[in-house]
């Protein structure tokens, strides 16, 4: 990536410190978002998610397995995030990798609560199809296309709207099998279930730079953070995890403050994502009924 | 909306159908260039006894003259070529550009300017700190980086191409060199039109707006160039680049000057005007741009806001309307 | 299994030498110099181009032409059944040099000495024919960032199932493990630059096919034409006087 001068650099934290930031925004206001769903059709559900120039897609893909037998009552889910060489050319031949992981990891601690699975905002108990035998097992893909800043917000909105999008086949387990053989099971390709997205939550990431914080930062603005702290909080305003990035050492009570600030910027977006998110799935509706009609 | 970048705005209903419209009508009212309009591969109508120059965009084949870009044919007497929209820079001398220093280099720098290639600007095209014209000592050459360091944004002069191939920059004048407080944005080179002038002082405002032939845009806070500001200037500039680095992490905390709000406030406006022209795709003049600017403050429309789906259908709106008066004036 | 019904039609409905719906369009990635995305059914790519830039490795620099570089990647969820595959394996390695190399011949490359050029193709979602709809992509996008191209290079395939030449297979069609037959043509200059086959065939029906193909390869080179057409019109009269 390109440096960026002196004199730019200042410009950058002097407008942060004034609260106008380079394209006019103040520090807790996002780029225009744009939503859309079912972009790609063989998955279960899909979504791209746009905030400014940084553009991701996220896509579900559903498939049967066999619980683990530590806990026989829940599906599994698995996050993965890709950076394409589309994106910046520093991404090619793995480049990518280190960022990349950075992003999974951080996506699976906010969205998949823990090893316990407690604070999961997907409830794994509605994956699951014969407790101890069959389950869901959810594959969740972020792709970033294009990246100008802000990703793991980008690609935790894009999950919350592609899980949206997903319909999971309704499953019928053939009765009176016996308790040690893998039951059968015949799935639906006529009727779907949908999931209650409203628990999912969404990531809030606060930069700081200099003695403030902003939400939505540029590649430019991170390129001056001293730390960044992404926080996930539910539509209950419950936190649901919290990861510290960047190297600068924070005051506990700064990140407190942070955590605060993130969960009041969440009762804007929320309402606003979940919007969206509806508008994108009655215009993918539309568009699936204008294919057929050309 | 087939566009890539008005994809990114979040259009309702109305507004995607009054944009359409206005788009439609700037297509009805464009000088018709249809014909002239080429792809990759396509033959260009020529009259082979009048004898024809191939120029930029053009190679022959079977004794046709066939197009090698994407663009509008242009013919100037018996030259014949291919008028590109997007694609990269294509100096020309006497271009006004602003670039970025990528590498210090013995006796010369390297930048950054959207070309193929990095540009060059050699320390004997450069007008020193102290504005003497004198040849150039070792001791100037070691303090180089006193007058530009990596990631500096400066504006000069494409001076031409050398023997080698390679592009070479000057800095002869006082209104050229490093730019400050500000931001630079980037936008596709087609959009600017070569003009006489690329500096614009806007003196309302008080910001310095520089239209790099390039496609980089400068908008920062006006700098006084005139009675060797400049010079006194740059004879201190050691000391400032050393005192900014020990400051640069409490930033504002004490003494780091701030420019004021309402310079910023002008900064974010004629940025993001820029940024709207860009994003519709209408050529970056600087009237246009002062135009948006002022439509964006008469309308009351946020800065930020400007950046929304509304006020991109106003300005095509009010680009609809501009182009008719200018239309009815020649007609 | 029958791939060609007694109707005369495929299995999703088409004619053997139907082509799937086309889909192309300039502009997909907001920083790249050039980019495109292509769909042919539910086949769908983006191609991203960056350059012509200064040289990144000096040791690559070539004194007399453009240094042209390629990376095919596929997303983790382009394929029906979902399978992780480690970066950079073979058949990635492989699909970049073949598009590479397809891209380079109808570059002009000694316009732009000391360059480079990078293209990036990625996968969205693959249903057969994905190495045509990379070399489509590219070269839509080769040609918004505004390099000089000897011509259009367009790519399409064809196979051969139930004693009937198809164009365009989807990914059914292809793993039913007939010939595959994939063209990429330079379709002014009417030559081939990119030929495969991955199976047997008589001589006489590979001819057949091979023209079935190059016919679909000239449909795309239209179509093509006619985008560019229209974006470089669009970005005309946008700009204005």
């Amino acid at each position: 990536m390109v440096g960026l001068s002196a004199g730019e650099k200042n410009f950058i934290r002097g407008g942060i410190e004034q609260d106008l930031r380079a394209d006019g925004r103040q520090r807790q206001d996002f780029r225009p978002i744009l939503i859309e769903t079912g972009v790609i059709p063989q998955a279960n559900g899909s979504a791209r998610v746009r905030f400014g120039a940084t553009d991701v897609i996220a896509s579900v893909k559903a498939e049967l397995g066999k619980p683990n037998p530590l806990q026989p009552g829940r599906g599994k889910v698995a996050i993965y995030v890709d950076c394409s060489p589309t994106a910046a050319p520093a991404f090619e031949r793995g480049g990518g990798e280190e960022l990349s992981t950075e992003l999974s990891a951080a996506l699976q601690k906010c969205l998949l609560g823990g090893k316990s699975g407690a604070g999961a905002g997907i409830d794994l108990s509605s994956l699951m199809v014969l407790e101890g035998k069959v389950c869901w097992d959810l594959y969740i893909d972020g792709l970033v296309v294009s990246s100008d800043g802000n990703l793991l917000d980008a690609l935790a909105a894009a999950i919350k709207a592609a899980l949206t999008n997903t319909g999971i086949p309704k499953v019928d387990v053939g009765v009176g099998a016996s308790p040690d053989e893998q039951p059968e099971v015949n799935i639906s390709d006529e009727e779907f279930l949908q999931f209650d997205t409203s628990a999912v939550p969404v990531i809030i990431t606060l930069t700081k730079v200099g003695r403030e914080y902003i939400v939505d930062a540029t590649s430019d603005e991170e390129s001056q953070m001293s730390s960044a702290v992404s926080v996930s909080v539910n539509s209950h305003g419950k936190v649901c995890g919290l990861i510290k990035r960047g190297g600068a050492g924070l005051d506990a009570s700064v990140i407190l403050d942070m955590v605060s600030a993130a969960r009041h910027v969440s009762q804007k977006l929320i309402p606003l994502l979940d919007s969206e998110i509806d508008a994108a799935e009655a215009a993918s509706l539309a568009g699936q009924g204008s294919d057929v009609d050309p | 909306m087939r566009d890539l970048h008005l994809q990114q705005l979040r259009l309702n209903q109305t507004q995607r159908v009054r944009l359409q419209t206005a788009l439609q009508k700037l297509q009805d009212v464009s000088p018709s260039s249809a014909a002239a309009t080429v792809a990759v591969a396509d033959n260009i109508p020529v009259n082979h006894e009048d004898g024809v120059l191939k120029g930029h965009g053009t190679s022959e084949l079977d004794g046709q003259v066939v197009a090698t870009l994407c663009g509008v044919v242009e013919r100037v007497n018996k030259l014949v070529y291919v008028r590109t929209l997007r694609a990269r820079y294509k100096p020309e001398i006497g271009d006004i550009i602003v670039g970025r220093v990528i590498e210090v280099a013995t006796k010369h720098w390297r930048l950054e300017i959207n070309f193929s290639q990095d540009a060059v600007l050699m320390l004997s095209s450069m007008n020193l700190p102290d504005g003497i014209q004198r040849r150039r000592t070792a001791t100037d050459e070691l303090n180089m980086r006193s007058i530009f360091e990596e990631n500096d944004v400066i504006c000069a002069e494409v001076r031409g191409f050398q023997h080698d191939g390679s592009l070479h920059l000057q800095a002869r004048s006082l209104k050229y060199g490093k730019l400050k407080s500000g931001q630079l944005l980037t936008v596709p080179p087609y959009l600017i039109k070569r003009r006489k002038q690329h500096f614009h002082h806007l003196e309302n405002y008080g910001v310095d707006l520089i239209l790099g032939c390039n496609g980089f845009i400068w908008i920062g806070e006006h700098v006084e160039t005139s009675n060797g500001v400049m010079e006194g200037d740059g004879g201190n500039k050691v000391e400032e680049s050393n005192e900014s680095s020990s400051h640069s992490v409490p930033l504002g905390e004490k003494g780091q000057r701030l420019m004021s709000l309402e310079t910023r406030q002008h900064i974010c406006q004629i940025a993001n005007a820029v940024r709207v022209l860009s994003t519709l795709g209408f050529s970056l003049t600087t009237e246009g741009i002062l135009e948006a600017a002022k439509a964006s403050i008469s309308l009351g429309i946020n800065t930020k806001d400007m950046l929304g789906a509304e006020f991109h259908v106003q300005t095509a709106e009010r680009e609809v309307g501009r182009r008719m008066s200018l239309l009815r004036k020649k007609g | 299994m029958e791939y060609v019904k007694l109707s005369g039609f495929r299995l999703d409905g088409r004619r053997p030498t139907e082509m799937r719906h086309i889909h192309a369009e300039v502009g997909a990635v907001a920083n790249a110099d050039g980019s495109a995305s292509f769909e042919m059914g539910n086949t769908k790519v983006i191609a991203a181009v960056y350059g012509p830039k200064e040289v990144e490795n000096k040791g690559q620099q070539i004194g007399n032409k453009a240094l042209v570089r390629c990376e095919y990647s596929m997303a983790n969820f382009s394929t029906g059944d979902r399978a992780r595959r480690p970066k950079g394996d073979r058949r990635s390695t492989e699909l970049s040099l073949v598009i590479r190399q397809t891209m380079e011949a109808c570059i002009l490359t000694h316009l732009m000495p000391r360059s480079q050029i990078d293209i990036y193709v990625q996968v969205l979602q693959a249903d057969g024919g994905t190495r045509s709809a990379c070399i489509n992509a590219a070269t839509l996008a080769l040609a918004d960032a505004g390099i000089p191209m000897c011509d259009l290079v367009t790519s399409c395939a064809a196979g051969y199932l139930n004693s009937t030449p198809l164009l365009d297979l989807n990914y059914l069609e292809d793993s039913a493990g007939g010939p595959d037959v994939t063209v990429g043509l330079l379709s002014k200059l009417d030559k081939v630059t990119l030929l495969q086959m991955d199976a047997k065939l008589p001589l006489d029906i590979f001819e057949n096919v091979m023209q079935l193909a190059i016919e679909g390869c000239k449909a795309i080179a239209n179509l093509i034409r006619q985008v560019l057409l229209e974006n470089t019109k669009k970005l005309e009269y946008l700009r204005g006087t």
